[in-house]
């Protein structure tokens, strides 16, 4: 009998050794489960058994089973690993398929899960050494287990290593990629491509907006229903990334066309685009991870676009420029290039245009041996508009100074002229003489130009007669021409509003009377001189402050 | 920069595209032309033979998810094979298994998409 019970624990214990072996040997989980079940099944002389583990959430999962359908497995009941001995359904369980022993199997990190074993074949119930015998067993099983858990957080955590790693890649990849490209749809295109491999998407777009417009750089959303929806959520308020939920909460449109993500592209934190994406393919949720991923391949697409935005600007303003360089040469040959001499005055100008082409227009044309005919003008508006109403004014003038007309006749055709030929608002400010060498006589019309000043011994007259300003509407009052005989030393101040309302720092103005107390008192010396000095003047009232407007400037003696 | 070139070739009904070398951002948009093409030309059945890729980036995946639903709308596919180890790493890494059939060699590819005509 004691020989019996000796054999009968070397048995054991070489099973025991046996197991221990095997179930060590590997560090594939359900090896071990398998050989458990197995090495018991075996032991015990039972048909059938499982394993059953607690998962994180503390609900039991078969891990493993034998002898068992998979009917019963489907019917395996939601149990907790705390409650399961007061479970009805999971006592019910083990009573329909005939489970008879539960023995929890507890490692050093706590109790991982149940072994349980069904009846025995011949009917006998397990005995207390059979019990003990299964606990030694359950303790060197629990530890492979551990120990083959353990590899399988170490290779998921590997996964996921090896997941961020691919992700930096990626980005790594774009952001070298993006920096040489300067087409938006490019940068829309490979932005999206690695955005729907990494997570596999395949419902996405792209949208780059600001607060008055939207731009689609890809989308395979129904684009007639995401245009208004996406209009009506102001994209560029959007500062956050949006998850399903919120989506569902705010979004209700969005959510229904399949939206179930959306990432702001911002810059210096103001949302310049959108990247929106469905679900993913693979089911899962996007985790924090990817939506890092997505802003950070966003953010360098965002910056890659506005770069590519800036370089078009800079193109087009490029062109721009090299058109307003062309247009200025134009307009400074329309203006007279030299100064036709006069036996008895002497003639000085200045002309300079605040932008590269300006409403400013001065012009002198010899008529016959005596008479010269001189006008200055300025045209309503700034930039190529008024250059462009400058450059009429100089052909209507030019033709219809060959007809000899009488100047207020003249006058009221050149009105004719502009006004048939102005858009809503558009005038010119025009005052033009003629100066006779042979009896020293000034004839002038002022269409509503600043009124020239003519200066005779300190004393200012301002040349006032004429008209209204050309361009308003065609002439009903003629306009009227005035004639001075001049003496010498005479000074003829013919200026724009760009001397009287230069501007100083302060945004103070030159004024008209500060011209006025100027020039009654400067020594007629000569025209050039008199020039110099009121340009002086007005450049130290100024102190070089950028001037806005263009600034002309006549002057005229009789010598 | 790293050379990545495509081919695309007719196997009856079935059009192989032959990838080699690197395909990254940088050239993913020669992949996708490919693909344009063969849509053009009202091709949906479509193997993608990898034997002579030695690396892809997201990108480079994006361009299969871009377009495997106009495939299989139009009763077509993408299916992959001869793929190396380090390449098949990274379509696993990121799930693509689930969506997406993988073969050894290009003719067991073949035959599947003949298999699914003749049912």
């Amino acid at each position: 009998m004691q020989t019996k019970d000796q054999n009968s624990a070397l048995r054991n214990l070489s099973a025991l050794v046996d197991f221990s072996n095997v179930i060590n040997s590997s560090l594939d989980i359900q090896f071990a489960f398998n050989n458990l079940l197995l090495t018991c099944l075996g032991k015990f002389h039972a048909t059938r058994g499982c394993i059953l583990i607690r998962g994180v959430d503390n609900l039991l999962n078969v891990s493993s089973s034998k002898g068992l359908t998979q009917e019963s497995l489907n019917s395996f009941p939601v149990v907790k690993f705390s409650d399961y001995g007061s479970n009805k359904e999971f006592q019910a369980f083990l009573k329909k398929n005939r489970l008879a022993l539960t023995q929890k199997i507890i490692s050093s990190d706590g109790e991982i899960g149940l072994l349980i074993l069904g009846e025995r074949i011949d009917g006998s119930n397990y005995s207390d050494d059979d019990i003990n015998f299964l606990k030694t067993i359950l303790n060197i099983a629990a530890t492979a287990i551990e120990n083959a858990r353990s590899v399988e957080k170490l290779k998921l955590l590997n996964r996921e290593l090896d997941g961020k790693v691919n992700q930096l890649r990626s980005l790594f990849d774009l952001s070298k990629e993006f920096s040489g490209i300067l087409e938006k749809d490019m940068i829309g295109k490979l932005l999206v491509f690695s955005i729907i491999g990494q997570l596999m998407v395949s419902k996405y777009a792209v949208v780059i907006c600001d607060d008055v417009k939207l731009e689609f750089l890809e989308n395979k959303f129904q684009h007639e229903k995401l245009e208004p929806a996406l209009k009506d959520c102001m994209p560029a308020e959007l500062k956050q990334v949006l998850q399903t939920d919120q989506i569902i909460n705010k979004y209700s449109k969005l959510f229904e066309l399949g939206v179930s993500l959306i990432i702001p592209m911002q810059i210096k934190g103001s949302t310049k685009g959108l990247i929106l994406l469905g679900e993913r393919r693979s089911g899962l949720k996007y985790s924090e991870t990817d939506i890092e991923f997505i802003s950070s391949v966003g953010s360098l697409a965002i910056i890659s676009i506005e770069n590519a935005n800036l370089f078009q600007e800079a193109i087009e303003k490029q062109k721009l420029e090299k058109d307003l360089e062309l247009a200025r040469n134009i307009q400074q040959n329309l203006l007279p290039n030299k100064i036709p001499q006069m036996k008895n005055f002497e003639i000085a100008n200045i002309n300079k245009s605040a932008k590269q082409v300006g409403g400013d227009y001065y012009d002198l044309i010899k008529l016959d041996e005596n008479r010269l005919l001189f006008a200055i003008a300025d045209v309503s508006g700034k930039g190529v508009q008024a250059a462009l109403l400058m450059a009429n004014l100089q052909a209507f003038l030019q033709a219809v100074v060959k007809q000899n007309f009488p100047l207020a006749e003249a006058t009221n055709l050149i009105n004719d002229l502009v006004s048939g030929n102005t858009t809503m608002g558009s005038f010119i400010t025009f005052f033009w003489g003629i100066i006779d060498d042979s009896n020293n006589v000034l004839t002038f019309v002022n269409a509503g130009h600043n009124p020239p000043l003519l200066i005779r011994k300190g004393e200012i007259t301002k040349l006032k007669k004429g008209g209204m300003i050309l361009g308003v509407m065609e002439t009903v009052i003629p306009y009227e021409s005035e004639t001075v005989k001049l003496q010498k030393d005479d000074l003829l101040i013919l200026f724009t509003d760009g001397i009287t309302e230069a501007m100083n720092k302060n945004l103070e103005e030159y004024t008209d009377e500060r011209l006025e107390e100027l020039v009654k008192n400067l020594e007629p010396i000569s025209a050039q001189n008199t020039l110099d000095e009121i340009i002086d003047d007005v450049n130290n009232f100024t102190g070089g402050a950028e001037q806005s407007d263009d600034i002309t400037c006549l002057v005229i003696k009789n010598c | 920069m790293a050379d990545f070139n495509v081919n695309v070739r007719g196997v009856g009904s079935v059009s192989v595209i032959d990838v080699k070398g690197y395909l990254d951002a940088h050239t993913a948009p020669q992949l996708e032309n490919a693909f344009n093409q063969l849509i053009d030309g009202s091709k949906y059945k479509v193997v993608v033979n990898f034997n002579d890729l030695s690396y892809i980036s997201s990108a480079g995946l994006g361009v299969f998810m871009a377009y495997v639903e106009t495939m299989r709308e139009n009763k077509g596919d993408i299916k992959f094979s001869n793929m190396q180890d380090g390449v098949y790493n990274i379509f696993d890494l990121l799930g693509f298994p689930m969506l997406y059939e993988f073969y050894k060699n290009e003719n067991e590819a073949i035959e599947k998409f003949k298999e699914s005509i003749s049912k």
